[in-house]
């Protein structure tokens, strides 16, 4: 999304950066569902895709084989040794049943949509209004396995691959989607700054920045890890001659084309930090006001 | 306001929010005293307005999947169904599935018409030619069926499974003498794995256009006719047809049952009427798979009876009327089961998902 954004195809004249978070926009290709709440929110899962699914349906299969055999060899095999052989055998058949036809039901029934090998890779399955999966959709997909796994799986992968959410045939029937659960974490608030100095508010003009471009740069330097050197220069360096341009930057000229990462960080602590003292006596202020009122976050 | 302001303030509401999924994550929300329930439902609107804030201002992407994740989990646990109990489960077996059953009566006779059809058919054809059997029987299942149903040859424990007949007359007398019904219980787990598993599937390859069922019921139809024919051509008749009466009345309707509900979803593909392929593929679909689990544990109750009951050493004249009323049985079942509380509010169906169920059953 917002890291995508390439400065080229800006006018401007209208915009500093182009808006790319349409809501309801139809996504053509992409591992994004989207869902709406009924808190009228846009809520957006990552989608499974065919190779995390199979990950996850061959840790199953294992355990799936593991647990045959030692329910085989450490209770029914002793058991059948002291009484009742028969009904130890029948017992086993009940339990193959229950592993072939009922595993990945029951725990996706009372694991939230989740079975040993999802729970492993990330994964979950849900509805597609966003719901967790109850029992009959998840029997229902589960069943419709026997149609997939047709071909070694082929049937299934085929019908993954031409659906836009990745669903194969039991999805389908049942309306679930497999989703990748991220872990929460906050992004880490301040990027260390201390090293960087804000702007001289000399050498620059009366224009401000609007949030989403100091949000972007905020993103931008806190992933820079993750582009090569060269590669991360060469995009800072776009975005800090675009920037200094419009912001009449008169300062050092060599600090925009050799270092566009530190400008680019200066300029984020000029606009995000520089008013963070009036900011911070203002919020105090408030506080003061609500607490004589009662406020209800101090609450909850 | 800025961006860090507005995560500063905003952030103990998240981390409450956060602890309380991992708190709510390992028991169910329900549990929960009253006044948690309400903060956590007032925090997570709280926290989807701060989504929608953070989204419609561009404050990056980080914060904004962090959030959308926070809200997800939190729509998913605040929105899940109620669980399942056992309450809910004798009311499937005694009026959901009936009902269901008969709301879409129509696929099960055109099922029962694919498989009785050519059973009879294979029947009656190979009874008066016999010779034909191995056409559709491989050669050594027949030499089997001369066996398990001939003089000699105990239809008592597990012959079916193993093919040494010699050892079967020690074997039985074993199985009486010593414990009953516990070579049978083997049995009836064979019949479990065995059969359920071969209606399963009959329903699951509906997907596939209804082809699978078909192909499922016409295959089985065919090859018991022909077994049928067989061996009630090799003059075993009356043995094999006290054994099979009984579990047959469950077996034989449930296999048609199962394939009536595979028929659906492949019928949901090509008809879909006014919804979208999908969309009546999903509303037929979970009709189907509630009609198919209760074929699934009509088959439970035959793999007993076929276990425990048909080749049990009681006179053919006690089978056939036992016999005979478990076919009323399932009759009366699958015709009156459910019937009174079909005049209940439709509100209070409580297991049917989709609006589409209720209006049928009215």
């Amino acid at each position: 999304m917002a890291s995508t954004i390439t400065l080229e195809e800006t006018n401007p004249d209208t915009a500093d950066f182009p808006e790319t978070f349409i809501p309801g926009e139809k996504k053509i290709l992409g591992l994004e569902m989207q869902v709406e709440t009924p808190e009228n929110v846009l809520l957006s899962y990552q989608l499974a895709g065919p190779s995390q699914r199979y990950v996850a349906y061959l840790i199953d299969f294992l355990i799936r084989t593991i647990m045959l055999i030692a329910i085989f060899m450490f209770f029914i095999a002793p058991m059948m040794g002291l009484l009742m052989p028969g009904a130890m055998l029948g017992l086993f058949f009940v339990i193959m049943f229950l592993n072939t036809w009922g595993y990945y039901t029951i725990s996706e029934t009372f694991f939230k949509g989740k079975s040993i090998g999802k729970h492993v890779c990330g994964l979950r399955v849900i509805r597609e209004g966003g719901y967790p999966i109850t029992f009959w959709p998840s029997l229902l997909r589960n069943l419709a396995r026997s149609a997939d796994s047709i071909i070694l799986y082929g049937v299934g992968i085929t019908s993954m691959l031409m659906t836009q959410r990745f669903q194969r045939l039991g999805d389908l029937v049942a309306g679930t989607v497999v989703i990748q659960e991220r872990s929460l974490t906050l992004p880490r608030k301040p990027i260390i700054l201390n090293k960087i100095k804000p702007l001289d508010k000399n050498d620059i003009g009366s224009f401000l920045p609007r949030d989403e471009v100091l949000s972007l740069i905020d993103e931008f330097i806190g992933r820079r890890h993750v582009l090569t050197y060269e590669r991360g220069h060469a995009l800072a360096a776009q975005m800090a001659q675009r920037l200094a341009k419009r912001l009449h930057y008169s300062g050092d000229e060599k600090k925009v084309s050799q270092y566009p990462m530190a400008f680019l960080a200066s300029v984020y602590k000029t606009f995000s930090f520089g008013q963070i003292e009036e900011e911070q006596e203002l919020l105090d202020e408030y506080k003061r006001r609500s607490d004589s009122q009662g406020d209800i976050y101090e609450e909850t | 306001m800025k961006k860090h302001k507005f995560i500063h303030q905003r952030r103990p509401q998240w981390k409450k929010f956060e602890q309380f999924l991992r708190q709510v994550s390992s028991r169910s929300l329900s549990k929960l005293p009253a006044d948690k329930i309400s903060t956590f439902s007032q925090l997570l609107r709280e926290i989807s307005h701060d989504l929608a804030t953070i989204r419609s201002r561009g404050w990056g992407h980080e914060l904004t999947s962090y959030l959308n994740d926070l809200v997800a989990r939190g729509h998913n646990l605040f929105y899940s169904a109620p669980p399942t109990n056992f309450a809910r489960f004798y009311r499937y077996l005694a009026a959901d599935f009936p009902r269901l059953f008969r709301a879409n009566i129509g696929y099960f006779l055109i099922a029962s018409l694919l498989f009785f059809l050519p059973m009879g058919v294979s029947w009656c054809v190979v009874q008066n030619k016999p010779e034909l059997a191995s056409r559709v029987i491989p050669e050594e299942y027949l030499s089997q069926f001369d066996n398990m149903y001939g003089e000699e040859g105990g239809l008592n424990s597990d012959t079916e499974n193993t093919t040494e007949g010699n050892t079967d007359s020690e074997e039985s007398e074993d199985s009486e003498t010593d414990s009953f019904g516990d070579q049978r219980a083997t049995m009836a787990g064979f019949y479990i794995n065995h059969n359920v598993g071969i209606a399963l599937k009959c329903f699951a390859l509906g997907v596939l256009l209804g082809l699978g069922t078909v192909y499922t019921l016409l295959f089985n139809g065919i090859f018991l006719g022909a077994v049928s024919g067989y061996i009630i051509s090799q003059g075993n008749g009356d043995r094999f047809l006290s054994f099979v009466i009984s579990h047959g009345s469950f077996e034989l309707t449930a296999i048609a049952v199962a394939g009536g509900a595979g028929l659906m979803l492949g019928n949901a593909i090509i008809h879909p009427g006014q919804r979208t392929r999908f969309q009546s593929l999903q509303v037929r679909g979970l009709e189907a798979v509630q009609i198919a689990g209760g074929a699934a544990a009509m088959l439970v109750v035959a793999a007993m009876i076929e276990a425990f009951w048909s080749p049990a050493d009681i006179p053919n004249i006690v089978k056939y009327s036992v016999g005979s009323g478990l076919w009323l049985i399932v009759f009366l079942y699958l015709t009156f089961a459910g019937l009174q509380s079909d005049r209940r509010l439709p509100s209070q169906h409580s297991l049917s998902n989709s609006p589409q169920q209720g209006d049928q059953h009215r």
